[in-house]
Order: structure tokens, then C-alpha cells, then sequence
């Protein structure tokens, strides 16, 4: 469970996040949305540790953030992002092996059953059993992004921050690491994900967080958020509602108004008949 | 197969170092050896050869090939830049300029190397000073001061030499500049015992801050990681070991860079065993180098800097230019 108390973040002087008040339950998945620069990121990171806190409090489970060491955190909170690059040539198993960091001391080198056990049942989970020998540099997009997912569920965390699991992705891929997420918070983790696509977070999210400006304009479910009219204040573009057959709804947005049109081609001179 | 790789790592130390004795002015055989080594007092000469001349240098060589393998592994795992080398903190150029100068001054060549091991440790220090940010590092930061102040030494060293040609002083400065490890013995290798042990000590401490740092600074943080302190001693631990290598043997180029990539495709880049691998591969070669610079122009001797260059450039291409195809799985 994931709570959030009129918190505020400021990263490199400038002000991203004011008056933030939410919270995740336990066995919830909830999408982050809003535009670019929205603030999305940093409140991933912000209750992943990453960022301190201006004012407010984040409490993981109940326990105050504030008070935990890092590594304290990181058995409670786990943090999948896909950017950075490694030089190392690294596997599979290495990276998702590195998820068990917060259970050692700095000294306790040896790896422990409970280790090895939490690495194959994360491998297991985003479906890349038997291939922990693999390199990252050998995989596609979609495989990376269930690395990074594997080395989220390797910390074996209650709460679980995703940061735009689905960029780049087709939408086959995506649909599958949504799944997965999903599959997560139904077997208890909290899960908050942020997300570009509005209908992804529809389609899959029990409630959808939206951030405009470093402030939350609402935490509600789907349903409600796609049939007002505030996600088209917030992107700042019209949208059309598009209704399923299951009673749920989608979005297109699509501004009619501001086309720009092919040029014309240019037109083809007669030949003049040879005198 | 991993047993084998740690085995025959394992081995290759002694083995060099049992090479490098045999390598010397006077031809001695393993048992003559072996003999002063278990009974010091057997002969005057003998005792004098193995234990005043060959021994202090193969321990000296070991020490350096060690200490630059286990700085260069520590920065580039810190910094995640294959380039990254021990000098890349401005350690070495600013021992170059302050022995240069000190020369120039006519310091009494004794004091050279402590002149040397705190200039360094100054100069990391400074770049250290440029790149904090917050209460931490910034990773472009430092390789940008370093690059600078390395080039800023350099010029001082530059003008030293021009400043030198007149007397014998140029020498003296160019031959240190070259890496050598004449003239060293026991007494030397005790000034940089305890600084070199503590660097490897740090070493020993920053192997779990190293594995982590491996899925980036952002995703270390995440898995509950202080980044910052991490950087702190990771920096301290290469700057120690660094330095303790310039006093020992000058200016000793790709032992640092090479034997970490080198380490890597052996074991993997799991700090657990790729540290303990960097410290003897890194040992063993600079020993078989310095009992090569003793054999090739005896009784004068290859500065074994040039030795490792003519041998490191080609290898450091070769494996930069060849990246691993399969992945080497650790111990």
C-alpha cells in the first residue's frame, strides 16, 4: 500500500510536484498519466527514494518513508526503469540476480537459496525461464523491458513503480508486459505504472492517477475519467469516446480542426504540337 | 570449467614470479633459488642477488600490475566507461609534474616518490572536489576535470623538460616518465605497503557497490544502494592504489585499462571473482614485463612502461575490436 500526504518535490531548484494526495491499496494497479513533463517520473521516484521530499510523507505499508535506510526501502519498494545502458556484458541472470542487493550486507558475498529461488520465480513470472544465460545485449525491446520488470520482482517488494513499461513497444508486446503487471497487483503487490497511452491505462488499470503541471487532477477509475471531459483539458486535444461492446470505453485524439493539407501536384504543361 | 579458469589464475602468479627470479645478471638455478629463499644465510652473494635485488622486484611488479588492475576495474565499474584508467583522475600527470619540478629544484632523488604519492593523491583529491555534486560525484564531471588537470600537468612536465636539457635533469624526469622499476628495493615497497593495502581494502569493501552499479546509478539507488558514498570510496580506493603504483614504478600504462577488459572475458564482470582476477592477471604479466626489461639490454634496462605499450596497444585493440560472443559465466 502505497500513501501519499500533500507532498511536494523540487529537483534541481525547480518545483515538480505540489499538493500531491493519493494512495495504492494493497492488490491495486494504478496508471499514471499526463502529458509530457506532467511529473509522472518523479513521483515514481520520489516514492522510490530517489528524489527527497520538499514537504508531505510517503508511507510504504503503513511505515513512513523517511525513516527507512536505503536498503530498508528497497524491500519494500521496487523501482522498474528502462533507460541507461550497461557496458558489461552482462545475462539475464546477472541483472535480476542484482535485485537480491537489498537482503545482503556490503560484506556477505555469498549467494543464499533464498537468492536463487527469488531469481528463478521472477524469471519464471515475466516467462524467460531457461534463458538466464542469454545476454542483454542480445535481446529485443520487449525482452530487455522484462528484465528490468524480473529485477523489480527479484526485490520481492509489496509495492511495485513501473516507469513507461511500454514505450517502444508493439502492441503485442505491451499488451503482454500489462499482463503482467496486472497479474501482479491481482496477487497482492501495489502497483503503480505510468503510461503515455490513455487507452492502455483503461484497458488494464483499476484506477487511473492523472498529473498535469505537478499537480494530481484525479485518481478514479477508468470508466469515469474517459466520460468527462478533463482528459481533454488536461492534453489540451479533443477526443473521440469510442464504446465497447462490454461497456467500456476508448478514446481517440484527433484535432479535425488543424489539418494541413498535401500540397497540390504541380500541373502538367500541354506539349505544344511540333509546328 | 570455472575451477579450471580460477586454477589456473591462481597458478599463474607464483609461476610468473618463479620466472622473473630466474631472470638476472648472474644465471641461478631453481634450487640455488629456492635454497636462499628457505635458508637466507647460505651465501653473501647469493642472499644479496635473491633476496636485495630479484625478490624486492618481483614483489614490487606484482604490487604495481595488482594495484593498476584493481584501480582500473574500480573506475571503470564506477564510471561504466570501458576507457577509464587509473591515471584518468590526474593521479599520474600530477606525480609527473610534481617529481618533474621537484628535479628541477634539485630535490634529493630519495624524496621523489613521496613527492610523487602526494601529489597524486592532491590531484584526485581536486578532480574529486570539480565533480562533486551534492553528495555525490558526477561521473562526465570527473572524466572532465581529470582529462583537464592530465592535460594541465602534462604541459608542466612538458616545460620541465625543455627547462632540463641543459643539465642532467632531463634524464632523470624522461626515465621516470617512461616507467621503470630500477633501483627500487624493500625500502620503497614499505612507503607504499600501508597505502596500497588500504586501497585494496577499499577494494574489497566496494565489491557489492560495484555489482550493483553495473544495472546503472538510477537502478543502483532503486535496489537500495547510497550511491554516493559508494563513489566516495570506490574513487578513494582506485586514487590509493593508483598513487601507490606511480611511487613504485613511474608512469606504467595499460596494466590499468587492458587486464579489466582482459578480466571480464575470463570471469565475467562479477565483482566477486572479476576483482580477485584482475589481481592476478594484472601481477603476473607486469612481472614477466620487468624480468623481460632486465634481460633484453642488460645490464641496462627497458623501461617496462614501453614494454607494456608495444604490448598493451595491439591487445587493448584487439579486444575492444573483438567484443565477447559468448558470455563468460563467473568463478
Amino acid at each position: 500500500m502505497i500513501e501519499l500526504r500533500d507532498v511536494a518535490v523540487s529537483v534541481a531548484g525547480r518545483r515538480l510536484l505540489s499538493g500531491i494526495n493519493a494512495g495504492v491499496a494493497t492488490g491495486e494497479f494504478v496508471a499514471l498519466l499526463g502529458p509530457n513533463g506532467a511529473g509522472k517520473t518523479t513521483l515514481l521516484r520520489a516514492i522510490a527514494g530517489l528524489h527527497g521530499l520538499d514537504s508531505g510523507e510517503i508511507a510504504l505499508d503503513g511505515v513512513p518513508a523517511a525513516g527507512l535506510d536505503p536498503r530498508e526501502r528497497a524491500r519494500r519498494v521496487a523501482f522498474v526503469t528502462g533507460d541507461e545502458i550497461t557496458f558489461d556484458a552482462l545475462s539475464i541472470a546477472d541483472v535480476v540476480a542484482i535485485g537480491r542487493f537489498p537482503y545482503h550486507r556490503w560484506w556477505e558475498w555469498q549467494t543464499r537459496d533464498s537468492d536463487a529461488s527469488a531469481v528463478a520465480t521472477a524469471l519464471a513470472a515475466v516467462k524467460l525461464e531457461g534463458l538466464g544465460d542469454r545476454l542483454l545485449s542480445t535481446l529485443s525491446a520487449g525482452e530487455r523491458q522484462r528484465v528490468w520488470i524480473a529485477l523489480g520482482l527479484a526485490q520481492q517488494t509489496p509495492i511495485l513503480l513501473v516507469d513507461e513499461p511500454t514505450s517502444h513497444l508493439d502492441v503485442r508486446i505491451a499488451h503482454e508486459i500489462l499482463i503482467l503487471l496486472q497479474r501482479q497487483a491481482r496477487a497482492g503487490k501495489s502497483v503503480l505504472c505510468a503510461l503515455h497511452d490513455v487507452n492502455e491505462a483503461a484497458a488494464y488499470a483499476d484506477r487511473i492517477a492523472l498529473l498535469s503541471g505537478g499537480k494530481l487532477c484525479a485518481l478514479e477509475p477508468p470508466q469515469s475519467l474517459l466520460s468527462g471531459s478533463l482528459l481533454e483539458r488536461v492534453y489540451d486535444i479533443p477526443m473521440e469516446r469510442i464504446a465497447l461492446p462490454d461497456g467500456g470505453l476508448r478514446v481517440l485524439a484527433y484535432d479535425a480542426a488543424v489539418r494541413v493539407e498535401r500540397p497540390a501536384p504541380p500541373e502538367r504543361r500541354s506539349q505544344a504540337p511540333n509546328a | 570449467m570455472k575451477t579450471l579458469r580460477g586454477l589456473a589464475l591462481l597458478l599463474a602468479v607464483p609461476a610468473a614470479g618463479a620466472a622473473s627470479m630466474l631472470v638476472g645478471g648472474t644465471p641461478l638455478s631453481i634450487g640455488q633459488i629456492l635454497g636462499q629463499l628457505a635458508h637466507p644465510h647460505q651465501a653473501a652473494i647469493l642472499n644479496t642477488i635473491v633476496w636485495q635485488l630479484r625478490l624486492p622486484r618481483v614483489c614490487i611488479a606484482a604490487t604495481v600490475g595488482a594495484s593498476l588492475a584493481l584501480s582500473g576495474a574500480m573506475l571503470q565499474g564506477m564510471l561504466r566507461n570501458p576507457l577509464a584508467d587509473p591515471y584518468l583522475t590526474g593521479v599520474s600527470a600530477a606525480a609527473a609534474a610534481a617529481i618533474a619540478v621537484a628535479v628541477l629544484a634539485g630535490v634529493a632523488v630519495s624524496a621523489l616518490p613521496v613527492i610523487g604519492f602526494v601529489a597524486g593523491l592532491g590531484a584526485a583529491l581536486l578532480v574529486a572536489a570539480f565533480a562533486r555534486r551534492g553528495s555525490g560525484l558526477d561521473a562526465n564531471r570527473l572524466i572532465l576535470a581529470g582529462v583537464s588537470l592530465s592535460t594541465l600537468f602534462a604541459a608542466i612536465v612538458t616545460l620541465a623538460v625543455v627547462r632540463a636539457q641543459s643539465g642532467d635533469y632531463a634524464s632523470t624526469i624522461v626515465a621516470w616518465l617512461a616507467g621503470s622499476m630500477a633501483g627500487r628495493g624493500w625500502h620503497d615497497l614499505a612507503i607504499v605497503a600501508p597505502y596500497a593495502i588500504f586501497g585494496g581494502l577499499l577494494a574489497l569493501a566496494s565489491f557489492s557497490a560495484l555489482n550493483a552499479l553495473r544495472i546503472g546509478d538510477v537502478r543502483a539507488r532503486a535496489i537500495g544502494l547510497d550511491v554516493d558514498r559508494a563513489q566516495w570510496l570506490i574513487l578513494g580506493g582506485s586514487s590509493l592504489l593508483a598513487a601507490s603504483s606511480v611511487v613504485l614504478a613511474g608512469l606504467v600504462g595499460f596494466i590499468g585499462l587492458i587486464v579489466p577488459h582482459l578480466a571480464r572475458r575470463i570471469v565475467g564482470s562479477d565483482a566477486r571473482v572479476l576483482l580477485p582476477a584482475c589481481v592476478a592477471i594484472g601481477a603476473a604479466p607486469c612481472m614477466l614485463a620487468d624480468a623481460i626489461c632486465r634481460a633484453v639490454v642488460a645490464p641496462a634496462e627497458l623501461p617496462i612502461g614501453v614494454l607494456l605499450a608495444f604490448i598493451g596497444v595491439p591487445t587493448f585493440l584487439y579486444l575492444y575490436l573483438h567484443p565477447v560472443a559468448s558470455r563468460a559465466s563467473p568463478g
